[in-house]
């Protein structure tokens, strides 16, 4: 039985709006062990980034975290901290590579400077050693170091600044990484590097990490397991593996059947047609029966919890021994 | 550099140009003194040769010289720092008045500028932060407001109430007459205690524009990821609000630095309303008066002062902003 590194328990999130409070994240459990990578998956909109944000108690406005527990091992709960101790608590032990980390840096201020902030911020008492420490990453990730941190933002390129992100990232050593798509902005062959990098920080620093994503290529290669959202819900949770092989959920194999296969025609990938709910308040049933091939009378009426099918591998549907026909693709 | 130098060569060119554009147009305006005093002494008796002597002792112009050759004499002068004797007060140098006047104006506006800026950017940035909650209500409204009403009606208000109805403030001039002028305590203290009402209208005619351009810079700001970023990265409250603040500058200063220039020209109301001995009242007089040396140094000195703070404001915007530098 290996450790937990983070628990979200019952994380619910809203966001405030016109027509009343939207829920983004919905009584979303996971589960992080230690040195494991576990990558959440789903479309766009469906709260993989709020999930994210929430686990750092960061959500922006005008979200907000509802209820829920967001346990680190040998910390307790974030959320029942004092705003001081969550504001240390955050990139000490838990830090994000983001999606887009040109914007994430203030344009204004050489990296150095910014990394001397972050000394200041987190109390460092020798703020050039962090600076050294900031060079040595640079090299490690195959980037000029001294370059790097006399540049402004804007002066990197994408693949460099994604880097310059990772490397701010390890900066303070912390024991979780949430990487929050941190590919999708780079080209195929930035991609490719920066997995690279993330697969090697992983074996040698045995950092335990979220891994955000809406590519099922990418989960397949870093994920340890997979977590699939749908609509602010987790839907099914499994290790890697079996996800793709025997994947349970209508959605989860929607998503599969979507993927061009690289044996047999490409064209016979099937995409999902029609768009998420927006969930209002509290919504009785399956969010998904609306798109789902399989409804019946009872997926509008009851709401499917996660169940465990196998060991590791939960879904939240009624359906799950329908057939969908996809041996036939 | 190189673009730099171009620039500030443009901007000479533009000055000569509204140099020139000033010194013909004043002379098609009607009512010219030159030819009213030329008049009155042939009326005199004077022939029109001993009439014509008078009036260059006088007033140093030759009444019958074509405008053209007036104009290449006035160019002249103008680059040898000559700006002409005043024709309304009999014999003394443009230039003297000029810089006996301008000390006054800029003081006022820069004052005024710079307090309403500072309040402007602090209320700006407060209420974006707190959007959409009382605070930001009632601090829009009020800035709206004070934005919409010109600062001579403010200023006329501040008048009628602070030195009529309750005299705490002095009206007209800008220091006590009775107290010798120099860097003396006494002195400096009636010029401030004079200048409160004046740099209060102005403060209270633009602080509401500055605050509802910083609200909106800062709202959009408050939006960039880095915000978000900072957040998580455990930056302190004070650390992110620098970075909030320095940010939202930037889309203001250019505009800063106009003001600057601007101001000179906005003075006029409030300084014929208090009375202040500055550019905007030397401008306002000479110009009711066709004192044509005086107007055509001020108009050139108001146009001026806009073309050379619009080359400030394209030169130091791409030194506080890395993004411009190269």
């Amino acid at each position: 039985m290996s450790e937990v590194a983070v628990a979200v328990d019952d994380l619910v999130v809203e966001f405030s709006s016109d027509e009343g409070p939207v829920r983004a994240v919905d009584r979303v459990n996971l589960q992080l062990e230690r040195g494991k990578i576990l990558g959440l998956i789903g479309e766009s909109g469906c709260g993989k980034t709020t999930v994210a944000h929430a686990m750092l108690n960061a959500v922006a406005e005008p979200g907000r975290i509802v209820r829920g527990r967001i346990h680190y091992a040998g910390h307790g709960d974030l959320l029942g901290m004092s705003e001081e101790a969550q504001r240390l608590f955050r990139w000490q032990h838990v830090s994000v590579v983001f999606q887009a980390s040109q914007n994430t840096l203030n344009p204004l201020q050489r990296i150095e400077a910014q990394i001397r902030e972050l000394a200041r911020a987190h109390r460092i008492s020798n703020p050039n050693a962090l600076v050294g420490r900031a060079r040595e990453i640079c090299d490690r990730l195959r980037l000029d170091g001294r370059r790097m941190l006399d540049a402004y933002p804007h002066q990197l390129s994408g693949g460099m600044r994604q880097r310059v992100g990772i490397m701010l990232a390890l900066l303070l050593q912390p024991e979780i990484i949430l990487f929050d798509e941190p590919t999708t902005a780079l080209d195929s062959l930035s991609q490719e590097s920066v997995l690279r990098i993330i697969e090697e920080i992983h074996a040698k620093e045995g950092i335990s990490g979220v891994f955000i994503t809406h590519d099922l290529g990418i989960v397949a290669e870093v994920a340890d397991v997979v977590a699939v959202m749908y609509a602010g819900r987790i839907v099914e949770t499994a290790p890697t593996g079996t996800l793709f092989n025997a994947p349970r959920h209508p959605y989860s194999r929607a998503l599969l059947n979507a993927l061009p296969r690289l044996t047999g025609d490409p064209r016979a990938a099937k995409g999902l047609t029609g768009a998420p709910p927006k969930v209002v308040g509290e919504v009785a049933g399956c969010l998904f029966r609306e798109r789902c091939r399989f409804q019946t009378a009872q997926c509008k009426m009851a709401e499917p919890v996660l169940t465990s099918v196998d060991a590791d591998h939960r879904v939240a549907c009624f359906k799950i021994n329908e057939e969908d026909g996809r041996a036939s693709v | 550099m190189m673009r730099t130098i171009r620039r500030f060569g443009v901007a000479v060119v533009m000055i000569w140009m509204v140099t020139t554009l000033t010194f013909f147009l004043i002379r098609l305006m009607p009512g010219n003194p030159i030819a009213t005093a030329y008049q009155t002494l042939l009326q005199q008796g004077m022939t029109a040769q001993q009439a014509a002597v008078q009036i260059h002792i006088l007033y140093d112009v030759y009444p019958n010289q074509p405008v053209l050759t007036q104009y290449f004499v006035y160019l002249w002068n103008l680059v040898h720092g000559n700006l002409g004797t005043s024709i309304v007060y009999t014999g003394r140098p443009v230039l003297g008045l000029i810089l006996a006047a301008a000390p006054w104006t800029l003081l006022l506006v820069s004052m005024g500028l710079l307090i309403s800026f500072v309040i402007g950017l602090l209320l700006g940035v407060i209420v974006a932060i707190h959007r959409d909650t009382w605070i930001d209500n009632l601090t829009s409204q009020v800035a709206s407001v004070f934005h919409g009403v010109p600062n001579y009606i403010t200023g006329f208000i501040f008048l009628y109430f602070f030195t009529v109805m309750w005299p705490w403030f002095p009206f007209g001039n800008i220091y006590n007459p009775s107290i010798a002028v120099g860097l003396t305590f006494p002195f400096v203290a009636s010029v401030a205690y004079h200048a409160v009402l004046p740099v209060a209208a102005y403060v209270f005619g633009a602080f509401g524009g500055w605050t509802l351009s910083t609200k909106s810079a800062a709202m959009a700001v408050l939006g960039d990821d880095f915000m978000m970023a900072d957040k998580i990265r455990g930056l302190t409250s004070a650390q992110r609000l620098d970075h909030l603040v320095n940010n939202s500058i930037l889309p203001l200063f250019t505009g800063f630095v106009l003001s600057l220039g601007f101001m000179f020209g906005g003075s006029v109301f409030i300084e014929s309303m208090f009375s202040i001995p500055g550019l905007g009242y030397l401008v306002q007089s000479a110009t009711t008066q066709r004192d044509y040396p005086v107007m055509q140094a001020t108009f050139m000195l108001l146009s001026a002062a806009v073309i050379l703070a619009n080359f400030a404001a394209d030169t130091l915007y791409s030194r506080i902003d890395p993004r411009i530098r190269n």
